[in-house]
């Protein structure tokens, strides 16, 4: 039984950020889209693997890029 | 005073008539509310990722101003009105960028000419409002499940016929 609700393992987090990566700012559209799902949800912080600041920093940048008409809401 | 960031998206049918005067229309609204504008610069011109007010294109200028903050609240009217400004982000920023500058005084040069935006994809008044739903081939059953129509019409039939074959 409990192999039948046993889940399969979740996709491993893309990893912390590193001091290198780009800077999390809604004009980096190509380094943001890494972060959607293909219908454009933002990941959650157990698949970025984002500190609260980091993920919180990417939600702000993403719903910036979106209405501007960077990046899309629903695609 | 407080340093601000602005994106402007702007219609490309004002930027292909004349760019520093789209560019000019904006600057002039942050200066009307004293603002000190540093920089004014073409970012892109891209292909939106939705289509805004029936564009599918636009062209975003990129500006960092000092303001004070009830100029900030009294630009943001102007720009609703102004019909050229399709869409305006204002955020505070700390600083301006590194390579900023240079950037927006390489297009003050006088060769500096702004790329012509190619030409707006034509918006049906479907897709405006279903999105891609309003690409979806319309399937009609009724006339799928009639084989005797399939064979007058010669080029229908080739798509509506694997329908037919499934529904069977």
């Amino acid at each position: 039984m409990a192999d039948l609700n046993r889940r399969s393992s979740p996709p491993p987090a893309l990893g912390s950020r590193n001091c290198d990566d780009p800077k999390i700012e809604y004009k980096e559209i190509a380094y943001l889209a890494k972060f959607l799902t293909p219908q454009a949800n933002i990941y959650s912080r157990k698949r970025t693997g984002f500190c609260a600041q980091c993920q919180r920093e990417l939600k702000q940048a993403i719903k910036r890029a979106r209405h501007m008409g960077l990046m899309p809401f629903v695609a | 005073m407080k340093l601000y960031e602005g994106m402007f998206l702007l219609d490309n049918q004002a930027v292909r008539e004349n760019w520093s005067r789209a560019k000019a229309g904006v600057t002039d609204i942050l200066a009307k509310y004293g603002a000190k504008v540093l920089t004014a610069r073409h970012w892109d011109e891209r292909k939106l990722a939705y289509p805004i007010k029936g564009r599918t294109r636009g062209t975003y200028l990129l500006c960092f101003f000092e303001c004070g903050s009830d100029g900030v609240n009294q630009m943001r009217r102007d720009l609703e009105i102004d019909e050229r400004v399709l869409r305006y982000l204002l955020v505070n920023a700390t600083a301006v960028p590194a390579g900023e500058l240079e950037k927006c005084q390489a297009e003050g040069a006088a060769d500096f000419a702004a790329p012509t935006p190619p030409a707006d994809e034509r918006v049906s008044a479907e897709r405006l409002v279903f999105g891609e739903f309003a690409d979806r081939p319309v399937v009609d059953r009724s006339r799928a499940s009639a084989p005797a129509n399939d064979e007058a019409e010669g080029e229908e039939s080739e798509v509506e016929a694997p329908v037919a074959g499934e529904g069977v």
